[in-house]
């Protein structure tokens, strides 16, 4: 057999990953510029980096939703839909991690607590423990068609949550303070850096998500073209042995 | 179906069920604004010595350390509520902010015992002081005392 180091490395992780650092390291820049404010004093520039966490654990939760009903729908289905699902719930776990620890962090610092069960929170909790589950129920050994529609089925039913959780601070009384996307702002000039600088951590997430999901996508092909290897020469092995010599 | 597969799903329909059990009982009320739980100045008896969130805005001026507690006054639609609070406080608490307090009204008092101070904010983010006392103290005068 062929000693080939397989990377999963190209122009496109290489261009991706280039683009995710420089953004990264704008936004906290920019993040640890941004001024003091009347609220919350100095922790209001976590506001670069958290809001832009939770995006990604957003859209890791779309994109394997997605990619389950491409596997589900006949004419789209294709063994490497079922695969972006699983690498980018698992991506997401890493996002929805981050999100519920700098979510703490800043909680800590500007409610004075690590933790309320309020809505906001109570169902973060829940989509980390949504995207657990959905990785835990990929690992269930079984017929690979039977793996990929239970969780594609589960990936459409838990992608519920996230809108639910959009509007969970406009629906009930949180402690967590409203919606930082698509509100309505009065036009003022301070404001505005705040809204540059967390735009700013959306596009740098969502860039090292791409990142992430790209390259665990093409371990999961080579994990995929291994198993295929070894059932084919496992077919071989038999047809060897049934062919009398 | 695999034994296997059952476990999963037991173990994650379990995760998730307390989670909702958990939200459902407690977070979609996350806190009851100060108007909420008094009325003509007497705490609701169906809260007394009971367990609460209480939301109101810390009344400028009605800060008042005394030792290892600290008195002061949450308002919110013009019903204020006087406050003991004993333990730690955040280090954004000041008047003129929101908070909420957990705590009860003991029976027989109408001052809110309250033993964890969280400072809720909002999204706005200003770098001016601008008018934002200036504005709680005008809502403050809107309420007849």
């Amino acid at each position: 057999m062929e000693e080939t180091r397989r990377s999963t490395g190209s122009a496109l992780t290489f261009s991706l990953g280039l683009a995710a650092l420089v953004s990264v390291v704008a936004t906290v820049a920019l993040g640890l510029a941004l001024p003091s404010t009347v609220e919350q004093s100095d922790f209001s520039r976590l506001i670069a980096i958290h809001p832009g966490v939770a995006w990604a654990s957003y859209v890791a939760f779309g994109v394997t939703a997605l990619a389950g009903a491409l596997w589900l729908w006949p004419r789209t289905r294709r063994t490497d839909w079922d695969l972006l699902a699983g690498a980018s719930a698992e991506v997401g776990v890493v996002f929805t991690g981050l999100t519920l620890a700098t979510g703490s962090i800043w909680g800590r610092a500007s409610w004075g607590v690590w933790w309320a069960w309020d809505a906001r929170l109570t169902l973060s909790a829940l989509m980390f423990t949504l995207l657990l589950g959905y990785c835990a129920l990929r690992r269930v050994p079984g017929d690979p068609d039977a793996v990929a529609r239970r969780s594609a089925i589960t990936g459409l039913l838990a992608v519920l949550v996230v809108p639910v959780n959009h509007f969970a601070v406009e629906w009930w009384r949180t402690l967590h303070q409203g919606r930082s996307l698509l509100q309505d702002i009065p036009g003022n000039d301070v404001d505005g850096k705040f809204i540059f600088a967390m735009t700013l951590g959306f596009v740098a997430m969502t860039l090292v998500y791409a990142w992430l999901v790209v390259h665990r996508l093409r371990i999961a092909r080579l994990e995929a073209g291994i198993d295929a290897d070894d059932l084919d020469a496992a077919i071989e092995a038999r047809r060897r042995e049934a062919v009398p010599a | 179906m695999s034994r296997r597969l059952g476990v999963v799903l037991f173990v994650i329909v379990g995760a998730l069920g307390f989670l909702v059990v958990k939200g459902l009982g407690d977070a979609t009320t996350y806190f009851k604004n100060a108007d909420e739980v008094e009325r003509n100045g007497k705490p609701l008896p169906s809260l007394l010595g009971k367990r609460i969130r209480l939301q109101g805005t810390v009344v400028a001026g009605s800060v008042h350390e005394t030792g290892s507690s600290v008195r002061f006054v949450v308002e919110y639609r013009c019903v204020s509520v006087p406050v003991h609070h004993v333990g730690g406080q955040p280090s954004l608490f000041k008047q003129g902010i929101p908070v909420v307090l957990e705590g009860r009204f003991a029976r027989g008092s109408t001052t809110f015992e309250s033993d964890r101070i969280i400072v809720k904010h909002t999204e706005e983010y200003k770098t001016k002081e601008s008018d934002r006392l200036a504005a709680a103290a005008r809502e403050s005068q809107g309420c007849a005392r």
